[in-house]
């Protein structure tokens, strides 16, 4: 099964091909995207080009497109999905989704896993894994009170993402591990899209939307 | 079929998908309109307009399709607005449009929205012909351009600040007929005497329009007559305001017709839908002896169709060169 995973939740557009025969073909971010605008638009095809080129695979050959629906930045989210969609619907390839933070904490390493996105307003978007399975749902709030309730549960998770990145003075005050920064494991990685894509279903094309966890910050006249 | 030209356009809050083919015939034009969604806001809200357009693009374009009789294998070209616009609403066309192309090795034009109401009346069983002149106005832009190759189009006056459009809806909205108000305003402003009130016209330099005092004009007006008077006269409130654009977008027209010595002139833009509008520059040009292209009003509207038109005049990108391209909410 040849798979195309691709993420845009956060600053930097990951995306990976998992051939067949289990070679991977991943587009690393750079770095220094962590803390650059984003730059979907112009990073998220040319990555994904570059990747089936250097699996000399054709969109044809893809069996799977799998991408990554955040939470996450809303406008990132969107050129993700967008593409998602409609590269499943030009060549009728199964289209799956997988959460943003599961693949960041299967990138992490780590038995507990606390992902953090960034979600501006001072927030981020939280969730905690362990062992690859969600125990907290994600849900956003500010850093103060992710830490809280890390304490209250006596947990040591590590942090990750650009949220951890971003808050790491909050979380490393209250005793929460923050990866190292320049640690490839603060960047959603392509290849856990591809991998986790393994265990979701698929899904109508029509149907994927992103998982914003917010309303729109507009109010009713 | 061949030679057709897939379309997509998600500027500001229609989502919008087309066939046209190279010859310019328009094979199907579908518009997923947003209007009441934002009613209740009073006015486009951008997030709320992006996360509408990703739920039904996929929708729109393959009902476009299915109108023209065709599938996405008997597309040749894909089109797409890049700009101007609002840019999260942009990128979901524009992904989307990148990634339909990509997936299926076509070339992609990216077309200026701007462009694309400029040469809106080259569709059709009767193309407008260059040399010609194109007044657009709308919620978004007003100006008037001169097209000598419909490849390219100057600019020969804008607006300063509000766009005609935009002027009638803050006027609906100061005289209470809600949001969008700009086709409200036009009927109430049938019942009503035009000559009632008198409201200023703007005429700064050149050939460039100005719509925002106006606008604080109408306000003063409301309030020196106070609510019940305001109330009872609202009809000749509207019409009076109407004719105050009308009168501006006439007069500037005018002027451009006669500078540019052209026998051709084009409307296009949500404001080429109101009926004062059309009757009057009907009568200047049956004046002037320069003959008229209205376009339908589904061809008047941010529609598809139009950048569909645009893409025939515009180089294609082949694949992969389009692959980093992205929205501009302002185009240079
Ligand atoms: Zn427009």
């Amino acid at each position: 099964m040849n798979i195309l995973g691709f993420d845009t939740s956060g600053p930097a557009s990951a995306a990976c091909v998992l051939r067949s025969d289990g070679k991977a073909f991943e587009h690393e971010p750079r770095p220094e995207a962590l803390t650059a605008p984003p730059a979907h638009a112009r990073e998220l095809m040319p990555a994904i080009a570059h990747c089936l080129e250097r699996a000399r695979l054709a969109f044809a050959d893809l069996d799977v497109i799998a991408v990554g629906v955040g939470p996450g930045a809303f406008t990132g989210l969107r050129i993700g999905v967008s593409s998602a969609r409609a590269l499943a619907r030009a060549r009728e390839t199964e289209l799956r989704t997988v959460s943003s933070p599961a693949a960041l904490a299967a990138g992490a390493g780590e038995a507990l896993s606390l992902p953090l996105i960034d979600a501006g307003r001072g927030e981020v978007f939280a969730a905690l894994f362990e062992e690859g399975e969600g125990r907290w749902p994600p849900f956003a709030a500010d850093p103060e009170r992710v830490a809280a309730r890390v304490r209250d549960e006596g947990l040591d998770p590590l942090a990750t993402g650009n949220g951890a990145v971003r808050f790491r003075d909050v979380l490393e005050a209250a005793g929460i591990r923050v990866a190292a920064s320049g640690s490839g494991t603060h960047v959603v990685r392509g290849l856990s899209i591809c991998r986790l894509a393994a265990a979701e279903p698929a899904t109508p094309p029509e149907a994927v939307l992103p998982d914003y966890l917010r309303l729109p910050d507009a109010k009713p006249r | 079929m061949t030679g057709c030209i897939l379309a997509i356009e998600t500027s500001c809050d229609d989502t919008c998908a087309a066939v046209v083919t190279v010859d310019g015939e328009l094979l199907s034009n579908r518009i997923a309109s947003q209007g009441l969604l934002h009613a209740r806001y009073g006015g486009v809200v951008p997030e709320v307009a992006s996360r509408r357009h990703l739920e039904v693009i996929d929708a729109v374009t393959a009902d476009a399709l299915e109108a023209a009789g065709i599938t996405l294998a008997d597309v040749d070209t894909v089109a797409v607005t890049r700009g101007p616009g609002l840019i999260g609403a942009l990128l979901v066309g524009v992904s989307s449009a990148k990634a339909l192309a990509a997936a299926r090795g076509l070339p992609l034009v990216p077309v200026d929205h701007l462009h694309g109401h400029v040469v809106s009346a080259t569709l059709g069983p009767d193309p407008i012909e260059p040399p010609y002149l194109c007044l657009v106005a709308s919620g978004g832009h007003t100006f008037i351009g001169r097209v000598e190759d419909p490849a390219h189009y100057t600019v020969l006056g804008e607006t300063l600040d509000d766009a005609a459009g935009e002027a009638f809806d803050k006027g609906a909205r100061l005289l209470g007929l809600g949001y969008p108000g700009g086709p409200a305003l036009d009927r109430l402003a049938r019942t009503g005497d035009a000559q009632a009130f008198r409201f200023p016209r703007s005429a700064p330099a050149e050939l460039d329009f100005s719509f925002s005092g106006l606008k604080t004009a109408l306000l003063y007006r409301v309030r020196d007559l106070g609510e019940a008077e305001a109330e009872r006269r609202r009809a000749d409130l509207a019409a009076s305001f109407q004719r105050a654009i009308v009168d501006a977008l006439i007069a500037r027209v005018r002027q451009a017709i006669v500078c540019e010595r052209l026998e051709r002139l084009a409307i296009g833009g949500g404001v080429a839908a109101n009926s004062e509008l059309r009757q009057a520059m009907g009568d200047l040009c049956d004046e002037l002896g320069v003959r008229l292209w209205v376009p339908p009003p589904e061809l008047c509207t941010d529609n598809a169709a139009m950048i569909g038109a645009a893409a025939r005049f515009t180089p294609a990108l082949p694949y992969p060169e389009y692959l980093d391209l992205d929205a501009t909410a302002r185009l240079a």
